[in-house]
């Protein structure tokens, strides 16, 4: 390894980058944007959902169940429908995701102290959002329903209603959330979001970077030179390590600054981890790179290959713990999965090397090995 | 007149055996093509699941009466396992830390006492929400099982028995989940893995198809060529789209039907034909970053500036309600958005054209827009 060599070789990659004024500026705004949309687009929060009504009574009673509905911030009432068929129209356009279909008589029923009956047509096309409606739906119902109960148990005993009430709820549920006390989203999606963009650009770059040479041509200039593999190596991917350094520092304040996640943990922890996590991700961009020939095939290769798992596999939209065994494998096998739990140990938890130096051991191998093998299938004597 | 109709059409058909030809020799790219429409939606519908199962539960029970027995085992499969106890709050906490256990359930001593004697009592339950919608789905499903056993139990001591009880004015909700009954998360997570790698394709291939010619400079040989640019674009568009609409039918006939028994409500040719529709109008946008880019690694950071709303905003991921407004606006902005409906909408809720009239509208509008657009830009680079 000579490092005049490498020096120059980082430096006329760092010059190609920098002419290229529109790759150079989108390698920093495309993270930055990224951050920025999916931190106000992607909530999971499920809220607002649209309802409608089908009112086969008309009694006091169904107003006020209805209204039990309409009150919550968790829905949105679209209006009374005529019949079911109106009812299934609506769902089947998505313009509503829930109906409340209210039977005749189910006023009178209660009146009388007998057990009614509704129905609830839910649209299962996303099943995620229909468990949580389902959830909602039963929370409003089970309320309606014991309001209803204790309105009986005090006419038999003669207790007062707020009596009967606590008589019946015997048991609190004292829930405690940690880790996101609010149980707001964007604390929770932030962190991750920086694993998942990390994942994105940094291969990217690199396996654009390198199969360009491949393709144009310039790399029979490397191959004919007195540069060595290794240096050549180290030398092209420094330029892009270090876009990717000033992104992860970018990345950070927007999380702490603009969506003003907490950061419990210690930088002095959490940027040399993230660092090494950066250097796995090239890593891949540089694997990707020695396989392909062309361009076209660098960037699907890297898209199918990280946007995806970073995406379903990491954590970031489902836990590792409910993945299925196949996906559980494909995870472990991703750098993402690791990483996911030093940045939210780091934001979230503010724990530190001593519960996270496992992960962080695991990202180090990574790096090393897939630096090796990248380096082992680079030969500057290609068969063709 | 009909020479002039000949003469293109042999044009087109030399361009698209070109363009297949070209794609074709780079064994990478097929091989990834067809891992794409098959290993990976299978990895995504089989393993992923976005609903609350088996949550890691672990309880602290400082009673040991029947009555805290007795509701610790309600916390049943499939939302909840118990995953045995822990002594000391320290310990449970550390197994939150670790991500061993998502909630710990800690019942007080003089739990069962209190509520034979009909004094209220609590019980506490830790819960990671990490991800907020699980923690939310565990916290709401815990609610229930706890003022359920709390009603029965107050039921009882009010000496109302099981018969009494069943004449007592209560709701009962029936729900029904429609187009999806079990809610399988395999049929979801299957077919929009499905449509985003479409996307993915749709998006990439033309546009590095285009950039490639340009980089190499082989774009002048077409522009001296007495192609028009229409002429040099469509048969691009064409040939990408069979490509990808083989892909969607390799992952329809040999994942997702014969594996994971997605029901075809619909009808699969109008099914295909809007995904020709869908590919083709996605592939414009494609284009329009390849006009735009002038070498491959501007083609590719472009595109993925394209892509990732694409696909995160689709409403796929996030319910569009739950959008600020001006998000929402970029949603309908964008063509996934459409195709979501549509392919949902003829596969599991068996909607015809008049059912899917507005999503096509949407669809082809956008389409022919960004198209229109992208070859006025062409033309007027190399025109």
């Amino acid at each position: 390894m000579n490092l005049q060599r490498i020096l120059a070789i980082a430096a006329k990659e760092w010059r190609e980058i920098v002419r290229d004024r529109l790759f150079f500026s989108l390698a920093f705004v495309v993270p930055a944007l990224l951050m920025l949309l999916f931190g106000y687009g992607l909530s999971l929060d499920v809220e607002n959902i649209p309802f409608a009504v089908v009112d086969h009574d008309r009694s006091a009673a169904s107003r006020d169940y209805a209204y039990r509905f309409i009150d919550s911030r968790y829905f949105r009432f679209h209006g009374y429908a005529g019949d079911e068929r109106m009812a299934g129209q609506l769902i089947g356009s998505g313009e509503v995701r829930v109906v409340l279909v209210i039977p005749p008589q189910f006023g009178k029923s209660l009146a009388q102290g007998r057990p009614a009956a509704i129905q609830t047509l839910v649209d299962g096309s996303f099943p995620s959002r229909a468990m949580t409606t389902k959830g909602y739906v039963t929370a409003i119902n089970a309320a309606f329903s014991l309001a209803a109960v204790a309105q009986a148990v005090s006419h038999a005993t003669g207790l007062s209603q707020q009596d009967a009430l606590a008589q019946l709820t015997p048991i609190a549920l004292e829930s405690r959330y940690l880790y996101n006390q609010s149980v707001s989203s964007i604390w929770s999606l932030a962190p991750k979001l920086i694993m998942v963009i990390l994942m994105l650009s940094p291969p990217f770059l690199t396996a654009l970077g390198v199969v360009r040479e491949k393709e144009n041509g310039s790399i029979f200039n490397i191959y004919a030179s007195n540069v060595s593999r290794g240096e050549f190596l180290v030398g092209k991917l420094a330029p892009y390590v270090a876009i990717s350094s000033v992104n992860i520092l970018l990345l950070w304040l927007l999380a702490v600054l603009l969506y003003q996640v907490p950061f419990k943990g210690s930088l002095l922890f959490f940027l040399p981890a993230t660092l090494v996590y950066v250097l796995c991700t090239t890593g891949i961009g540089l694997l990707v790179s020695v396989l392909v020939r062309t361009q076209v095939a660098a960037m699907i290769v890297t898209m199918v290959v990280t946007m995806i798992p970073a995406v379903l596999y990491s954590g970031l939209i489902i836990p590792i713990v409910s993945l299925g065994s196949g996906a559980r494998l494909v995870a472990q096998l991703m750098p993402a999965m690791y990483y996911t739990d030093i940045v939210v140990g780091c934001f979230l938890k503010g724990v530190g090397l001593l519960s996270l130096w496992r992960p962080l051991a695991i990202l180090a191998v990574y790096a090393c090995l897939l630096f090796a093998i990248g380096y082992r299938l680079f030969s500057k004597r290609p068969n063709t | 007149m009909k020479a002039d109709w000949q003469l293109a059409w042999r044009r087109f058909a030399v361009m698209l055996v070109k363009e297949l030809k070209q794609l074709g020799r780079d064994r990478v790219l097929l091989a990834f093509i067809v891992y794409a429409f098959t290993a990976d939606i299978f990895l995504a519908a089989s393993g992923v699941s976005l609903s609350l199962n088996h949550a890691a539960t672990l309880v602290q029970d400082m009673d040991h009466s029947p009555q805290s027995r007795e509701l610790l085992s309600r916390f049943q499969s499939p939302y909840f396992r118990m995953d045995g106890s822990v002594g000391q709050d320290t310990a449970a906490l550390a197994a939150l830390d670790q991500g061993r256990a998502m909630l710990v359930l800690s019942v007080p001593p003089q739990f069962g006492k209190q509520l034979a004697g009909g004094q209220p009592t609590s019980i506490a339950m830790q819960v990671d929400t990490t991800n907020s919608v699980l923690g939310f789905l565990a916290t709401s499903h815990a609610q229930q099982i706890v003022s359920q056993y709390g009603l029965e139990s107050a039921m009882r001591r009010l000496g109302l028995d099981d018969k009494a009880a069943a004449s007592l004015p209560t709701v009962q909700n029936d729900i029904r989940v429609w187009y999806n009954p079990n809610q399988q998360d395999s049929w979801f997570m299957g077919v929009a893995e499905m449509l985003n790698i479409a996307t993915v394709f749709a998006v990439l291939l033309p546009a590095a198809a285009l950039v490639r010619e340009k980089e190499r400079g082989t774009v002048e040989q077409l522009i001296v060529s007495p192609l028009s640019p229409f002429g040099i674009l469509f048969p691009k568009v064409v040939s990408m789209t069979g490509v990808i609409l083989c892909g969607v039918a390799l992952s329809l006939f040999l994942i997702l039907i014969p594996l994971f028994a997605i029901p075809v409500k619909g009808s699969l040719l109008l099914f295909f034909a809007l995904s020709g529709l869908y590919v083709f109008t996605t592939a414009g946008l494609g284009l329009f970053a390849a006009t735009i880019a002038r070498n491959l690694a501007q083609a590719g950071m472009l595109s993925i500036l394209i892509l990732a709303p694409m696909l995160f905003l689709s409403g796929a991921w996030t319910p569009p309600e739950a959008m600020p407004v001006w998000l929402r606006g970029l949603m309908y902005a964008s063509p996934l958005h459409y195709y979501l409906d549509i392919a949902f909408g003829v596969l599991l809720k068996g909607q015809g054209l008049a059912e899917l009239q507005p999503a096509i509208l949407g669809m082809s509008g956008i389409g022919l827009l960004v198209f229109g657009s992208g070859l006025l830009l062409f033309r007027r680079q190399f025109g």
